[in-house]
C-alpha cells in the first residue's frame, strides 16, 4: 500500500483503473465503468491507458452482438478477433467493426474463408446451433475453424446471460470447447471451459463465481459424424457440470450451513437475556 | 467531490466480487488516499483474528479496537503491539464491555457452538456505540470450506429522563463457501447481506438492562439474516444458474409442459361434468 504522503503513478492508476473494469459482473460494465472514471478522475488517462480493458471484457465475457441482416447474434471473442476493432461472424461469413463502449456493430464486409476447415466448422455450427436452442434458453454461439500445417482447429463458445438490475441480480454462463486434429483423423483431445458467475446485491453483494476445466477424447472420422461426436460430449459434460453444481449447493445448504449458526439453541427457544446476564451476577455473589 | 467519490467508492465494492475484498480496498485506497478513514470505517472485511496470550483466549479485529497498528483485547483490555496512550473505553463503559463480551460469548456458544466473539465500545455524547463481532470456520466436511462473519455496529442514544433509550443496529452477515471437486471444479459461493433496525426501549438495571435490550435486537437481526442468507445464496443464486441452462432440452420441457397443460384441462372438464 503506498503512503499518505507519496501518491502512485499515473500507470498504478491505470492498473487498478483497468483491474476493476475487468472484474465487473456480467451486465454492470456501465455502473463499474462509471464509478471508476470518477474516482481517477482524469479522462484523458482512463481513455488512453485503460481502452485495452474495455476490449479485454467484452471478449472474455463472450459479449453477444447483433448484426444486421442476421437473425442469430454473434459472440465478440478473442477467437474471432481478426484486429483493428474488427471481429469475424463465421456464420454469415463476414467481419464487423466493434464498438466496445456502445457495444455496436457497423462497416460490415465480406470475410475471407478458411477452405479446408470449412466443412467440418459448418457441420459443427449446425449441431451446435440446435444444441444451444435445446438447452440455452437465452443462449448464442459461435463456431470458428482455422487451418494450417495440415491440422484443423475447430472452437465453440457459447454464452446465456440473465440481467435483471430491477430485481438486483445477473447470471452469465460461457462454455468454450476446443479440438485441434490431423485431417486424416483419429482420436484426438478436446477440452474444455465452462464458466459460471452470479451477482446478487440487493442489501448487500453476494456472487457466485465457478470454473471447471475438462478434457475427453473425440473421435474424428467424416465431418458430420464428428461434429455430432463432439456435441454428445459437449453435452454430457456440461450435464455433469451443471449437476455437480446442484449437488453442492445441496449439501452447502444442508451440512455446511447449518454447521455454522443453528436456527435457535438447543433449547429450541430465543435466549433469555437476562438469565444470560442473570449468571454473571450469580457468579460474582459465589465469588464474594 | 470526495463525497461523489465516496459514494462510487461504496457501490464498486458492491459490485467487484466479494472473494477480493481485501485486494480490493487496497487497490481503492491506493487509488484516492482520501477516502482511507471513510473506506474502513464503512466497508465490511471477514474478520482476523489474534490470540490474547495473556489469558490465553483468541479476540477478533476491526477498525474499532485499532490504534494505530495496534489491536485492544476485549479480554484484558491491554493493546498488541503495546501502546503507552491507546484509545481507551472509560471506566464505566468498560465495566459494561467486560459483560457484554460475556453475555455474547455466551450467545456465540449457543447460536453458534464454537467461534470467535468480541465486544467493543465507545462513548458517545449521549450514549454510547459498540460493535459484536462473531466469526466461525466450519471443519471442512463434505470437502467444502465455510465460514461466517458477524459484524453488529449499535448506536445507543440514552434519554434525558435516563428511562429509554433509542437504539440502532446496522448489521452485516459475510458468508464464505468454497469447494475444489472433480465434478464442479472450482465454486466460490461468498459475500454479504447488511440489514438496518431502529427502536426505542425502556431502560432500567433490573428487567431491561442495556445489554439485554441490544442482546435481543442483535439476535432478532441475525435470525433474520440467517433465514435470507439461506433463501439468496441456496435459493436465489441456484434459480439463477438453472434459469441460464436447462438440462432436459427446452424442446422436452415444452412437451412436458404441454402434456401438463392438456391434463390439467382434461381433469378440470371431467370435474365439471361429475
Amino acid at each position: 500500500m503506498a503512503d499518505f504522503d507519496e501518491p502512485i503513478s499515473d500507470q498504478e492508476k491505470v492498473r487498478i483503473a483497468s483491474d476493476f473494469i475487468l472484474h465487473a459482473p456480467p451486465g454492470e460494465f456501465n455502473e463499474v465503468f462509471n464509478d471508476v472514471r470518477l474516482l481517477v478522475n482524469n479522462d484523458t488517462l482512463l481513455k488512453e491507458g485503460a481502452s485495452g480493458a474495455f476490449a479485454q471484457y467484452n471478449k472474455d465475457q463472450f459479449t453477444p452482438c447483433r448484426i444486421e441482416g442476421s437473425e442469430k447474434q454473434v459472440l465478440v471473442t478473442e477467437h474471432g478477433d481478426v484486429g483493428g476493432s474488427r471481429f469475424i461472424d463465421p456464420r454469415t461469413k463476414q467481419t464487423f467493426k466493434y464498438d466496445h463502449l456502445r457495444k455496436e456493430a457497423s462497416d460490415l464486409q465480406p470475410a475471407s474463408i478458411d477452405e479446408t476447415a470449412e466443412p467440418w466448422r459448418a457441420a459443427l455450427e449446425s449441431q451446435f446451433t440446435a444444441y444451444t436452442a435445446d438447452h440455452y434458453k437465452y443462449g448464442v454461439c459461435s463456431v470458428y475453424g482455422s487451418s494450417s500445417a495440415g491440422q484443423i482447429t475447430l472452437t465453440t463458445c457459447i454464452e446465456s446471460h440473465q440481467f435483471s438490475p430491477k430485481n438486483f441480480w445477473n447470471g452469465r454462463w460461457r462454455s468454450q470447447w476446443s479440438v485441434t486434429f490431423p485431417e486424416s483423423g483419429g482420436s484426438c483431445e478436446l477440452t474444455g471451459v465452462l464458466k459460471v458467475q452470479v451477482h446478487y446485491y440487493e442489501d448487500g453483494n453476494v456472487q457466485l463465481v465457478s470454473q471447471k476445466e475438462i478434457k475427453e477424447s473425440l473421435s474424428v472420422t467424416t465431418e458430420s459424424q464428428t461434429a455430432k461426436n463432439f456435441v454428445k460430449i459437449v453435452s454430457d459434460a456440461e450435464n455433469e457440470y451443471q449437476c455437480a453444481i446442484s449437488e453442492n449447493y445441496q449439501s452447502m445448504s444442508s451440512v455446511t450451513f447449518k454447521a455454522l449458526r443453528r436456527q435457535l439453541p438447543v433449547t429450541k427457544t430465543k435466549i433469555d437475556w437476562n438469565k444470560i446476564l442473570g449468571y454473571k451476577i450469580g457468579n460474582e455473589l459465589k465469588n464474594a | 467531490m470526495t463525497e461523489q467519490q465516496l459514494d462510487c467508492a461504496l457501490d464498486l465494492m458492491r459490485r467487484l466480487p466479494p472473494q477480493q475484498i481485501e485486494k480490493n480496498l487496497s487497490d481503492l485506497i491506493d487509488l484516492v488516499p482520501s477516502l482511507c478513514e471513510d473506506l474502513l470505517s464503512s466497508v465490511d472485511q471477514p474478520l482476523k483474528i489474534a490470540r490474547d496470550k495473556s489469558v490465553g483466549k483468541d479476540y477478533l479485529l476491526c477498525d474499532y479496537n485499532r490504534d494505530g497498528d495496534s489491536y485492544r483485547s476485549p479480554w484484558s483490555n491491554i493493546y498488541d503491539p503495546p501502546l503507552d496512550d491507546g484509545a481507551m473505553p472509560s471506566d464505566r463503559l468498560r465495566r459494561l464491555e467486560i459483560d457484554a463480551n460475556s453475555a455474547f460469548d455466551q450467545y456465540r456458544e449457543m447460536y453458534f457452538e464454537g467461534g470467535v466473539s468480541s465486544v467493543y465500545l465507545w462513548d458517545l455524547d449521549h450514549g454510547f456505540a459498540g460493535v459484536i463481532l462473531i466469526k466461525k470456520a466450519g471443519d471442512g466436511s463434505k470437502n467444502i470450506r465455510g465460514c461466517w462473519d458477524s459484524i453488529h455496529v449499535v448506536e445507543v442514544q440514552e434519554k434525558s429522563s435516563g428511562r429509554s433509550a433509542h437504539y440502532k443496529l446496522t448489521s452485516t452477515a459475510m458468508l464464505w463457501l468454497q469447494t475444489n471437486k472433480v465434478g464442479s471444479g472450482t465454486m466460490n459461493l461468498g459475500g454479504s447481506l447488511t440489514r438496518q433496525v431502529e427502536m426505542d426501549s425502556t431502560v432500567n438495571e433490573t428487567s431491561h438492562p442495556h445489554i439485554a435490550n441490544i442482546g435481543k435486537m442483535v439476535e432478532d437481526m441475525e435470525n433474520k439474516i440467517r433465514n435470507t442468507l439461506n433463501e439468496i445464496y441456496f435459493g436465489k443464486t441456484r434459480d439463477i444458474v438453472n434459469g441460464l441452462r436447462a438440462t432436459i432440452p427446452l424442446q422436452d420441457q415444452k412437451q412436458q409442459d404441454a402434456l401438463r397443460n392438456d391434463l390439467a384441462a382434461a381433469l378440470q372438464k371431467r370435474q365439471t361434468h361429475t
